[in-house]
C-alpha cells in the first residue's frame, strides 16, 4: 500500500494540483447539471483552460531544468510581444529598441541558469535601463522620448526580470534537510499565486459588497481581497513541506504572495483601463491573454523570491 | 513557416474558409510583407502551387534577384501599376491565369501604405471579378504586420497580428464601382471576427 506521505514532495504536490482541477472540474459539472447557465458556462471554460496550462506549466517545471528555463523565456517572450503590442504608449520608431528589450530575454535567462546572481540582479535595472534610454538618445527623435525610456523598461520589468525569478528559483543552491528544492519553490509560489486569484475571485463573488478600486477594477472587492488572504495563507501552510520554511515563516510567505499577487493584478488592470481594453489578448480561452493570466505573479515572484533568500540564503 | 510566424505573433484565425476550395481570388489589405507570407502559409498545399500573389512590377522587378525569389519560392505575378500605363495588358494576364483554373491573392490598395489606414482599392479586382463572377473571392482582413515589418524597413520586430480569414463567396454586383464597394465590406466585416 503505497501512502501519501511515501511520495516525494513534488509527486504530492501533482496530486494537490489534480485534486484541485478534478475537484472544479466535478463541481462545475454538477452545478450545470442543476442550474445551467452562461456564468457557469464561462466557468467551465477557464477551468478547461486551466487544465491546459497546469499540464504545460508541471511538464515544463518538472521534467528537465533546460526545458524550464526555455519555456520560463518564452513566456517572458509572450508575455513582453503582449504588453508591446497592447501598449500606446511605445512609438513606432521604437521598434529597434523594443527588439533590444526582447534581446535582453536570453541573456537574463542565461544568468539564471549560470545561477551567477549579481548579473541576474543587476543586468536588467542597471544596464538595460541605461542602455535602452541611450539607444532611444541615439534615434533622435526627442518627442514623446520620455514616454519610451520609462515605459518600455516598465515593460521588461514586468514580463521579464520578474518571471526570470522562477527560473531562478531553480538554480539556488540546495540547502540542507530540504528534499523539495527549487522545483518545490517554484510550484508553491505559482500554485499559490494563482490560488489566491481564485480564492479572490469566489470569495468576491460570494461575499463582496465593499469595493476597493472601482474605476481600476470594479470586481475587487475587500471581501474577496481579505478572503483570498485568509485562504491563501491556509494553503501555504498545507504547502509547507515543499518549502524549507518553518510554520511562521510559511504563513507569512502565503500573505507576501496573497498581498502582492492583488498588487499586480491591479498595476496590469490599469495598464489595461488606459488603453480601453479588457483582456491582453485572446491567447488563453476563458482568461484572456497571457498577461491577463500572469498579472500578480509578475509581482509575488520576485517578492517571494527575494524572502526565500533573506530567509535562507543570507 | 508557420512556427516562425506564430512566434514573431501572427495569429491566423478561420484557417479552415480554405478547406475544400480549388479555385479563388484572395483579396486583402495590405500592410506588410508579412501579409503575403501569412496567408500564402495559411493556403492548403493542393492548391498554393497553383496560387500567385500579385505584385508590382516597378517594386519587386526592380531587383532581378528580388524577382527570382519572389517567383520561386511565392510563384509571384508581376504586373505593372496603371499609372505606368500597364492596366489593359496586366488584367489580360491575370484574367489568363484564371481561365487556367489558377489562383490569385490580390492586395486591392495596390501598396502597403500607412499601418491600420486603408486606402482606396485599385479598380483591377473590380474588373477581375466582373469578368469572373463564377470564381468565389475569400477575403482577409489583417490587422497589425505593419508593426512587425513596416514599409522600408528591414528588421522584423515581434508584435501580435491577426489574419482574419473570411468565407468565400460569389460578387452579386455587376457594374466595377459597386464590385469594389461590397469586396470592401466583406474585408471591413472582418474586423470584429471573435
Amino acid at each position: 500500500m503505497l501512502y501519501f506521505k511515501d511520495l516525494t514532495e513534488i509527486q504530492q504536490m501533482i496530486l494537490v494540483i489534480l485534486g484541485v482541477l478534478v475537484f472544479a472540474t466535478t463541481l462545475f459539472w454538477i452545478w450545470k447539471k442543476i442550474k445551467p447557465g452562461p456564468q457557469v458556462d464561462e466557468l467551465m471554460t477557464r477551468t478547461k483552460s486551466w487544465w491546459v496550462m497546469a499540464s504545460i506549466f508541471t511538464t515544463a517545471a518538472l521534467v528537465h531544468p533546460l526545458i524550464s528555463f526555455a519555456a520560463f523565456a518564452f513566456l517572458s517572450f509572450a508575455a513582453l510581444r503582449e504588453l508591446s503590442s497592447i501598449s500606446k504608449n511605445a512609438r513606432i520608431e521604437d521598434r529597434s529598441v523594443i527588439f533590444w528589450a526582447y534581446l535582453a530575454i536570453p541573456v537574463q535567462y542565461l544568468f539564471a541558469y549560470m545561477g551567477w546572481f549579481a548579473p541576474f540582479v543587476v543586468f536588467i535595472p542597471v544596464f538595460m535601463f541605461t542602455w535602452i534610454p541611450f539607444l532611444l538618445v541615439l534615434k533622435g527623435h526627442t518627442q514623446d522620448i520620455a514616454r519610451s525610456m520609462s515605459v518600455i523598461p516598465t515593460h521588461l520589468m514586468l514580463t521579464v526580470f520578474s518571471i526570470s525569478h522562477l527560473a531562478y528559483l531553480l538554480s539556488l543552491p540546495e540547502l540542507p534537510h530540504f528534499n523539495a528544492g527549487g522545483r518545490g519553490l517554484l510550484l508553491f509560489v505559482v500554485f499559490l499565486t494563482e490560488m489566491n486569484d481564485v480564492f479572490q475571485f469566489t470569495w468576491g463573488k460570494l461575499l463582496g459588497r465593499h469595493k476597493i478600486i472601482e474605476k481600476i477594477s470594479p470586481n475587487k472587492t475587500w471581501e474577496g481581497f481579505i478572503g483570498g488572504i485568509i485562504s491563501t495563507i491556509g494553503a501555504a501552510f498545507l504547502l509547507r513541506f515543499l518549502t524549507p520554511f518553518t510554520t511562521v515563516e510559511a504563513l507569512g510567505a502565503g500573505l507576501l504572495i496573497a498581498c502582492m499577487g492583488f498588487v499586480g493584478d491591479i498595476i496590469v488592470s490599469a495598464i489595461k483601463r488606459d488603453f480601453g481594453l479588457k483582456d491582453t489578448g485572446t491567447a488563453i480561452k476563458g482568461h484572456g491573454g497571457i498577461l491577463d493570466r500572469i498579472d500578480s505573479l509578475a509581482i509575488s515572484a520576485p517578492f517571494f523570491f527575494y524572502y526565500v533568500y533573506l530567509i535562507c540564503y543570507w | 513557416m508557420p512556427v516562425l510566424l506564430r512566434v514573431v505573433g501572427v495569429g491566423i484565425r478561420n484557417k479552415g474558409a480554405f478547406q475544400g476550395q480549388k479555385q479563388f481570388i484572395v483579396v486583402a489589405n495590405h500592410n506588410s510583407h508579412i501579409d503575403t507570407m501569412a496567408l500564402m502559409s495559411s493556403i492548403p498545399a493542393k492548391v498554393l502551387n497553383r496560387t500567385h500573389p500579385v505584385a508590382a512590377a516597378t517594386y519587386f522587378g526592380k531587383k532581378s534577384w528580388l524577382a527570382m525569389i519572389s517567383k520561386l519560392f511565392v510563384n509571384t505575378v508581376l504586373i505593372k501599376r496603371s499609372e505606368e500605363g500597364g492596366e489593359s495588358t496586366a488584367l489580360d494576364a491575370l484574367d489568363k491565369y484564371l481561365s487556367n483554373g489558377h489562383s490569385l491573392l490580390i492586395f486591392p490598395e495596390g501598396s502597403r501604405g500607412e499601418p491600420e489606414k486603408m486606402q482606396t482599392f485599385r479598380k483591377g479586382i473590380g474588373v477581375l471579378l466582373q469578368r469572373n463572377p463564377h470564381i468565389p473571392f475569400v477575403p482577409v482582413y489583417i490587422q497589425g504586420t505593419g508593426k512587425i515589418l513596416p514599409k522600408g524597413e528591414r528588421l522584423i520586430v515581434p508584435y501580435d497580428a491577426q489574419v482574419t480569414i473570411g468565407e468565400a463567396q460569389l460578387v452579386k454586383a455587376k457594374e466595377i464601382e459597386l464590385i469594389l464597394e461590397e469586396v470592401k465590406e466583406a474585408i471591413l466585416a472582418l474586423k470584429d471576427y471573435k
